[in-house]
């Protein structure tokens, strides 16, 4: 009549234990497991364990690390978003070195303590019988154990305890299998997942909390009440109480042609100087992307991202009354503005206006496109 | 051998044998009874006494904190030229009082010293808490603290990722990596230890608390097996870890021009100076430990006396180093570093020169006597002046390097603020403030660690030498 378990065995010291164990497993069948305070030298053979794979596991995880970290470092600082530092090339590897080492020990270090931890010793396990026996007090302070499980074809739990006696063990205990694992009370989930509710609504309130009043609160915005002159706004630090300075007289800024086009119409006769160039035409289209595209939409039909947010009707590029202006009238509405449109004339310069021209009209043309456009 | 006679053999062996690193007999469950017990007894008054101090003056260096978050930098002493001033000198310092721990813990496992295994534990809760301490200065030091997150690589909508190859850099990945990994390798010789306080305490809600820390740890052999392997790995992979995260530290320095810091002696000297100032820390606190918690008979003289010897190679290491930086600064041909050097003895600062090496060459060379490696008094003279020298050494580095640059028209003297001032106060009473924590609710002693050198514990009869 062979039960289910096994027989545990208390010993008082490690030799006991050391030379109980080849005589034990002569005899019994069944798996030997022993206990100790702390590890002891040559039980690993005495019991055959294999040798612990952990260096392997360490060697891969290592390489790992090594590789991801000066990959990644690669196409950050070589790819993603070149950085030039001291002339050398995007992807010199050598100052990527350091980082690549700590990543490396840092893959190996936790692939070892939490690999060993959690993988090859099966922990956290709060179940093990063993673990809720009155003995394993003893075996954690000053007391050896050995455990023998049971099996049908092996001897009885009597005749192991027995030749656990003979072997020297100072006392025997029968341990029972682990029952199965008891299913979670209602009442457990309810109170786990409420925790989780509170948690997370702490967690939002605790963001909003963040996100509304700390970039606003006083250190943070140290930054911007520092003394200083703000265009369109009145400062005493000049006599005239204006914070603005107006441009000296009888002076032309650097740089500038007077535009003397009064009017829309007028602006029909100015001719668009650039060439239509693909180098051209790629300007214009990384200028209508940055700063167009946000209201007219980046195909120039008049829905971009923020057309809904302000309620405007951007004009729609495509349609047939801008195809029918002229170059010049487009590039006016730019630098001046129209209806609900601001004047431009501080973002883009005359060459960026005329540019982003040449787009508008490659946008034109590829949403009307003919049978003849196509390339053949 | 055979030549010898047997008395001669007897002596040689006699002289061979190390002396034994524990006084008395002891048990293992002794060992846990005196070890473990404090966990649970009420302190002593002299406890609630020093921490009351100690977390004062980390209270007020928090208050110091919070006025430099509200003001700016502009409330410490730093300006052009001297931009680093006690924020980087304070964060060099507590990263190398870190690191003594490490080179116990990791080092010393590898080549085998059976006395490490007393007070292993508590010197790597020192080099967490000296890393926590040290991971503070850069913080406040960026100025806009709540921004420091930039620091790491994360995926951003400004499409930016930080510069790989800046020494600054390596630094955040150095630091953070050596903190993970010090606590990991903290954490998991704590878990055995966990599991024999899970066993011996009584409260409920004290015995779940370390069922849950411990994992569950039954200390089954098969566990041990791949426990020790880990470990053991761990403390290789440490060993390269620490002296890397020194070197990376001077690479802040040696990697820039200016003059007395762009020296290639810098990351041999930066570790070495790390683990003397650390060493200097452990005997301190182990001194007062040893006597307040009645542990002298497991901290033995001998010890202490093992631990002084590495504090004299040390110092006598640094003396090289200061001399290899003199004859680096002459053999340069550079007028440049010849002023840097000369301003470091004779200079403004130069009494924190001479300082430095009163306290971290010509002090320590006391150890040379038995008496004061023993003694608890010289120790402590010692120690403190190691102290007090490293604190002054990093000083002298930054300040008297920085304070004299190329123009002539940009010298400034530094001097240094109530502020600065106590912050560095708080730096040392928050590390004090966690370390009295760490002693009182944690067993200050590897207590499985000791049981392996008890005499007699290993099957074969000798203590196992690991």
């Amino acid at each position: 009549m062979n039960g289910k378990g096994s027989v545990l065995g208390i010993f008082a010291n490690a030799r006991l234990l050391v030379e109980a164990i080849p005589d034990i497993r002569g005899k019994a069948t069944g798996r030997l497991e022993a206990y100790t305070p702390f590890p002891i030298h040559g039980i690993d053979r005495a019991l055959g364990l294999r040798k612990s794979p952990v260096g392997g596991m360490v060697f891969l995880m290592g390489v790992v690390g090594a590789l991801s970290g000066l990959l990644f470092e690669l196409w950050a600082n070589g790819v993603d978003y070149p950085i030039l530092t001291a002339g050398k090339p995007y992807l010199s590897w050598e100052a990527f070195v350091p980082i690549m080492f700590e990543m490396t020990v840092l893959f190996a270090c936790f692939t070892s303590g939490l690999g060993m931890l959690l993988l090859l010793n099966r922990l956290p396990l709060f179940r093990n019988p063993v673990l809720r026996s009155p003995a394993m007090a003893l075996f954690t302070k000053d007391k050896f154990g050995l455990e023998v499980q049971l099996d049908e074809r092996g001897p009885d739990a009597e005749t192991v305890a027995a030749l656990l006696r003979q072997s020297g063990a100072e006392a025997v205990e029968r341990i029972e299998e682990a029952g199965p694992r008891a299913a979670a009370s209602p009442e457990f989930l309810a109170s786990v997942a409420g925790g989780i509710v509170l948690v997370c609504a702490l967690a939002g309130l605790l963001t909003y909390w963040a996100t509304k009043l700390f970039p606003v609160s006083v250190p943070m915005v140290h930054m911007l009440s520092q003394p200083r002159l703000d265009p369109e706004r009145s400062d005493p630090f000049f006599r005239d109480g204006f914070g603005m300075r107006p441009p000296v007289a009888a002076t032309v800024l650097r740089g500038s042609v007077p535009y003397l086009i009064a009017s829309e119409e007028e602006a029909a006769v100015v001719q668009n100087p650039l060439p239509r160039t693909e180098a051209v035409l790629g300007r214009g289209r990384q200028l209508f992307t940055d700063h167009c595209a946000v209201c007219h939409g980046l195909l120039g039909n008049g829905i971009g991202t923020l057309t809904p947010a302000y309620g405007a009707k951007p004009a729609n590029l495509v349609a047939q009354k801008i195809i029918d202006l002229r170059d010049g009238q487009i590039h006016y509405v730019v630098r001046m503005g129209k209806n609900a449109m601001p004047s431009y004339a501080a973002d883009l310069d005359d060459d960026q206006r005329w540019a982003a021209v040449h787009y508008v009209r490659a946008l034109q043309r590829a949403l009307n496109a003919k049978d003849e456009d196509i390339a053949r | 051998m055979s030549a010898l006679s047997a008395a001669d053999r007897e002596l040689v062996l006699r002289k061979l044998r190390l002396p034994p690193v524990l006084s008395g007999p002891i048990t293992c469950g002794d060992l846990d009874d005196q070890v473990l017990s404090h966990v649970t007894q009420k302190p002593p008054r002299a406890w609630a006494v020093a921490f009351s101090i100690t977390s004062l003056a980390a209270l007020a260096g928090f208050a110091f904190i919070g006025y430099t978050f509200y003001v700016g930098i502009g409330a410490w002493g730093n300006n052009i030229p001297v931009a680093w001033a006690f924020g980087i000198i304070n964060f060099v310092f507590w990263i190398g009082i870190g690191h003594a721990g490490t080179l116990i813990s990791a080092i010393l496992l590898l080549f085998r010293a059976r006395w490490r295994n007393a007070i292993a534990r508590f010197a790597e809760a020192m080099t967490i808490f000296a890393v926590m301490v040290a991971g503070l200065f850069p913080l406040i030091h960026v100025g806009r603290p709540w921004l420091a997150f930039w620091l790491m690589p994360y995926p951003n909508q400004r499409g930016l990722w930080p510069n790989f190859r800046s020494p600054l850099m390596w630094d955040v990945f150095a630091v953070s990596t050596y903190f993970s990994v010090s606590l990991l390798y903290w954490y998991l010789g704590l878990v055995p230890d966990f599991a024999s306080l899970r066993d011996r305490t009584r409260g409920r809600v004290r015995r779940f608390l370390y069922s849950v820390l411990s994992f569950g740890w039954r200390g089954a052999a098969t566990h041990w097996h791949h426990f020790e392997r880990a470990y053991l790995v761990i403390a290789g992979l440490a060993t390269g870890l620490v002296l890397s995260v020194h070197s990376v530290v001077s690479f802040d320095f040696a990697v820039s021009l200016v003059p007395g810091w762009h020296m290639t002696i810098f990351p041999p000297y930066f570790v070495c100076g790390a683990i003397f100032a650390g060493f200097a820390m452990v005997v301190l606190a182990m001194v007062v430990v040893r006597t307040t918690m009645h542990l002298e008979h497991l901290i033995t003289e001998y010890h202490l006396d093992v631990m002084n010897r590495i504090l004299l190679t040390c110092s006598c290491l640094m003396a090289y180093a200061y001399l290899l930086e003199g004859f680096t600064a002459w053999y340069s041909m550079n007028p440049y570093i010849h002023h840097t050097f000369l301003q470091y003895i004779v200079g403004a600062y130069g009494w924190a020169g001479r300082l430095t090496i009163a306290c971290n060459i010509l002090i320590p060379q006391l150890l040379w006597l038995r008496f004061f490696r023993r003694n608890t008094a010289g120790m402590l003279l010692v120690s403190v002046a190691v102290t007090i020298g490293m604190w002054f050494e990093r000083f002298v580095i930054i300040v008297s390097s920085l304070h004299q640059d190329f123009l002539p028209s940009s010298w400034h003297l530094y001097k240094p603020t109530v502020v600065d001032f106590g912050i560095l106060t708080g730096s040392f009473g928050l590390f004090f403030t966690l370390v009295l924590l760490f002693a009182r609710v944690l067993p200050v002693i590897a207590t499985t660690e000791m049981k392996i050198v008890l005499p007699g514990s290993q099957p074969g009869g000798e203590s196992h030498e690991r």
